[in-house]
C-alpha cells in the first residue's frame, strides 16, 4: 500500500466514521503534506488507516450524523412458513430515512425472505409491511439478463422511470463508478465475473433513486477494494436521505449501521 | 409506449446474440421441409409452418425463462405487468416475421401452383400462436427443459391427429394447417376462413391467459402498503 | 529506554510541550515533530501528534489556518490563543509541581 493508497484508506474510514466532510478533507490533507515533507511509511508514521480514523474520531468528534428522517420502512409482526417449517416468526423493523439497517442471522433463518417479504416479491402469512416512496430491490444473483451489455441494463431500468436512453447510460455509468466498475465495455453481463456482475447487479438496483433500498448480500464476489467502495456508496445513499436495508452474515459491520434486526434471536429452535 | 418497446427491443438483442439457440431456430424448419420435400407438396410445407410453430415458441419459452429473475425488478423499476408480456410478445412476434420471410421465399421458389398469399397468412398465424403459446409455457414451467419437452409433444401431437378430427381443432396451431391446405390444395374458402378465425382466437386466448398470469405473478401484494413519501 | 513507558509519559504530557513550543511562535505538524525530537523528546509519528494538535484546536486552545509556505506546499499552521496561554501556564505549573517530587524520589532510588 503506497502513501495515496493509505491515504485513501482513511479518507474511507474518516468518512464511515461520520466525520463532518470538511473537517476530514482538512485531517487528509494535514497528513498528506506531513507524509510529504517527512516521507516514510505511513504504516508506521500514522499506523493503520482505521486506528488513526478512530483516534481523529476521539480527538474531534463526529458530526451528530443527519437526523434519522421519517419512517420510510415499517414492517410488522411477519411471520412465514414454508409447510409446517416456520421461517420468520413476528418479525419486524422500522428503518427511517437516512439510516442503514443490518439484517442479520444464521444461514437458512429468514434473511432472504424477510427482504422479499419487504420487497412484495414474497406474501407473508402474517404481517404488514409500509414502504413510502420508491422501492430498490437487488437480489442475492439472478437480476441481470445473460445476453445484455450493462448500458441495455441502465436503458432498461431507466425506460421504467421514463428516462431517456442517454441520460440513462449515463446515470449507470456513473452509479458504476461510484463502486470502482468502469460499465462502458462491451461485455454481455454473462461474461462478467462474478462480482462485476454482482456491481451491475447494485447499479441497477440504484438507478431508480429508489428512497428504500433493499439489498440481498450485495457484496458476493467483491475484493476488499470494490467492499470499501460498496460501503462509501451506502453511506453516501444514506446521507442523501434514503432508507437502506442490507442482509448480511458478515458481523464486523454492524458497528457502521444504525438498526440491526437479529433473526436467529428472534426465532430459537426455527420451528412451529 | 417506450416501455413496450423497450422490452421489446431488449428481447430481440437477447434472441439475436443467442446464436446457437437462432441457428437451431432456422434449421428445425428447414430440416422438416427438407423430409418431407419428396413426398407430396403438402407435406413439405405443413411440416414447414410446424417447423416455425416450434421454432418461435422455443424462443418464447427461453425468453420468458430468462427473464423470471429480471422482471419482478422491472416491476420495482416502474414498469407494469402489460409492458412486459406484450413488450416480449412484439419482440418475439418480430423475430417471429423475420424467421419466416427467408422459408416464405424458400416456398416461392421452389414449388409452384400455390396460393402463396396463403402460405403468408399461415406462416403469420404460426407466429401470432406460438409467440404467446412459447411464453404461457415459459411462465407455467419454471424449469426450460420441461417446458420444451410439452412444447415437444404438443407439435408431435399436431403432426400425428388427423386434422379433420375434432380434437385437432384444440390443436394451438391447427389454423395454420387449415390455410396451408388452402393454398397448397387449392380447396373451397372455408378452410381459409376457419384457419383465420381459429387463429384469432387462439392468439387472443394465449395472451388472455398469459396476461392473467403475468397480473397474478407479479401483482402488487396485499401485505405491503404504499405510503406517500413525507 | 522501554518505548512503551516513555509513549505513556508523553501521551500525558504532549499537549503541553506543543503549547510550549508555540508560544515562540506559529508552527506546523512536521515542523513540531522535528522540534520535539530536536529538544530530545525522541521521535514523535505524525500519529501521536495530529490528534493532539485537533484537540487542542477543539478545545480553543490553538487556532490553525491554512497557508502556502515559502516554496513548499499549503501548510497548516497552529498558533496559540490567549485560552492556550492561560492552559499552558496552569497546566506547566501543575506539570512542574508533579515532577520536582518524582525526580526527587527516583534521583534518591537511582544514586543510592
Amino acid at each position: 500500500m503506497n502513501a495515496d493508497e493509505w491515504l485513501r484508506a482513511f479518507a474511507a474510514e474518516l468518512h464511515q466514521r461520520r466525520v463532518a466532510v470538511d473537517a476530514a478533507r482538512h485531517v487528509v490533507a494535514e497528513a498528506a503534506t506531513h507524509l510529504r515533507e517527512g516521507g516514510g511509511d505511513p504504516w508506521l508514521v500514522f499506523g493503520p488507516p482505521p486506528s488513526y480514523a478512530a483516534a481523529i474520531v476521539e480527538s474531534i468528534g463526529t458530526t451528530p450524523g443527519p437526523r434519522p428522517g421519517p419512517v420510510r420502512l415499517h414492517a410488522r409482526g411477519i411471520t412465514k412458513r414454508y409447510g409446517r417449517r416456520t421461517v420468520l416468526r413476528d418479525a419486524s423493523l422500522t428503518v427511517r430515512a437516512g439510516q442503514i439497517a443490518a439484517v442479520v442471522g444464521a444461514n437458512g433463518c429468514g434473511k432472504s425472505t424477510f427482504l422479499r417479504i419487504c420487497a412484495g416479491l414474497v406474501s407473508p402469512d402474517a404481517g404488514e409491511v409500509s414502504v413510502s416512496g420508491r422501492l430498490g430491490y437487488c437480489p442475492q444473483q439472478g437480476g441481470t439478463a445473460d445476453f445484455l451489455l450493462p448500458d441495455e441494463h441502465f436503458v432498461l431500468v431507466g425506460a421504467g422511470q421514463g428516462v431517456a436512453r442517454g441520460p440513462a447510460r449515463r446515470a449507470g455509468r456513473a452509479a458504476a463508478r461510484h463502486l470502482g466498475w468502469d460499465a462502458e465495455g462491451d461485455v454481455l453481463a454473462r461474461h462478467l465475473s462474478g462480482g462485476t456482475r454482482q456491481k451491475l447487479n447494485l447499479t441497477m438496483s440504484t438507478l431508480a433513486e429508489p428512497d428504500v433500498l433493499l439489498l440481498d448480500e450485495p457484496y458476493q464476489g467483491f475484493d476488499q477494494g470494490s467492499y470499501v467502495n460498496l460501503w462509501d456508496q451506502l453511506i453516501r445513499l444514506r446521507d442523501e436521505g434514503r432508507a437502506i436495508v442490507v442482509v448480511t452474515h458478515l458481523l464486523n459491520q454492524l458497528d457502521r449501521v444504525d438498526v440491526v434486526l437479529d433473526l436467529t434471536t428472534a426465532q430459537p429452535g426455527g420451528r412451529s | 409506449m417506450n416501455r413496450l418497446v423497450t422490452v421489446a427491443e431488449m428481447t430481440l438483442r437477447e434472441l439475436a446474440r443467442r446464436r446457437g439457440v437462432l441457428l437451431l431456430l432456422l434449421l428445425m424448419p428447414l430440416v422438416f421441409w427438407l423430409i418431407r420435400r419428396d413426398s407430396h407438396v403438402g407435406q413439405s410445407i405443413r411440416a414447414l409452418l410446424l417447423g416455425i410453430s416450434w421454432a418461435v415458441s422455443t424462443a418464447a419459452l427461453f425468453a420468458t425463462s430468462a427473464a423470471r429473475e429480471i422482471e419482478p425488478r422491472l416491476r420495482l423499476a416502474g414498469y407494469r405487468p402489460h409492458h412486459l408480456y406484450l413488450g416480449r410478445m412484439l419482440g418475439l412476434w418480430v423475430l417471429g416475421l423475420a424467421v419466416s420471410v427467408p422459408f416464405f421465399l424458400l416456398t416461392v421458389f421452389d414449388t409452384t401452383n400455390l396460393r402463396y398469399a396463403g402460405i403468408a397468412v399461415a406462416m403469420l398465424c404460426c407466429v401470432a400462436v406460438a409467440a404467446p403459446f412459447g411464453m404461457l409455457i415459459g411462465a407455467l414451467l419454471p424449469r426450460e427443459l420441461e417446458g420444451t419437452l410439452l412444447l415437444l409433444t404438443v407439435v408431435a401431437m399436431q403432426m400425428l391427429l388427423d386434422p379433420a378430427s375434432s380434437g385437432a381443432k384444440l390443436t394451438p396451431f391447427w389454423s395454420s394447417r387449415e390455410i396451408g391446405t388452402w393454398a397448397v390444395d387449392h380447396t373451397d374458402d372455408g378452410y381459409l376462413t376457419r384457419g383465420l378465425l381459429h387463429g384469432l382466437v387462439v392468439t387472443v386466448l394465449l395472451t388472455v391467459t398469459v396476461a392473467g398470469v403475468f397480473a397474478v405473478r407479479l401483482r402488487r401484494r396485499r401485505h405491503l402498503h404504499h405510503v406517500p413519501l413525507t | 529506554m522501554d518505548s512503551d513507558r516513555r509513549g505513556q509519559w508523553l501521551r500525558g504530557v504532549l499537549d503541553l510541550c506543543v503549547l510550549a513550543l508555540l508560544r515562540e511562535g506559529e508552527s506546523y505538524g512536521y515542523q513540531l515533530a522535528q522540534s520535539l525530537d530536536a529538544a530530545g523528546v525522541g521521535p514523535i509519528q505524525g500519529g501521536t501528534l495530529y490528534p493532539v494538535l485537533l484537540r487542542l484546536q477543539r478545545t480553543g486552545l490553538v487556532t490553525a489556518q491554512w497557508r502556502a509556505g515559502g516554496s513548499g506546499p499549503a501548510r497548516k499552521y497552529y498558533q496559540l490563543t490567549d485560552d492556550g496561554r492561560a492552559a499552558l501556564h496552569q497546566g506547566g505549573n501543575a506539570w512542574l509541581a508533579f515532577v520536582a517530587p518524582v525526580t526527587g524520589i527516583v534521583t534518591k532510588g537511582v544514586e543510592g
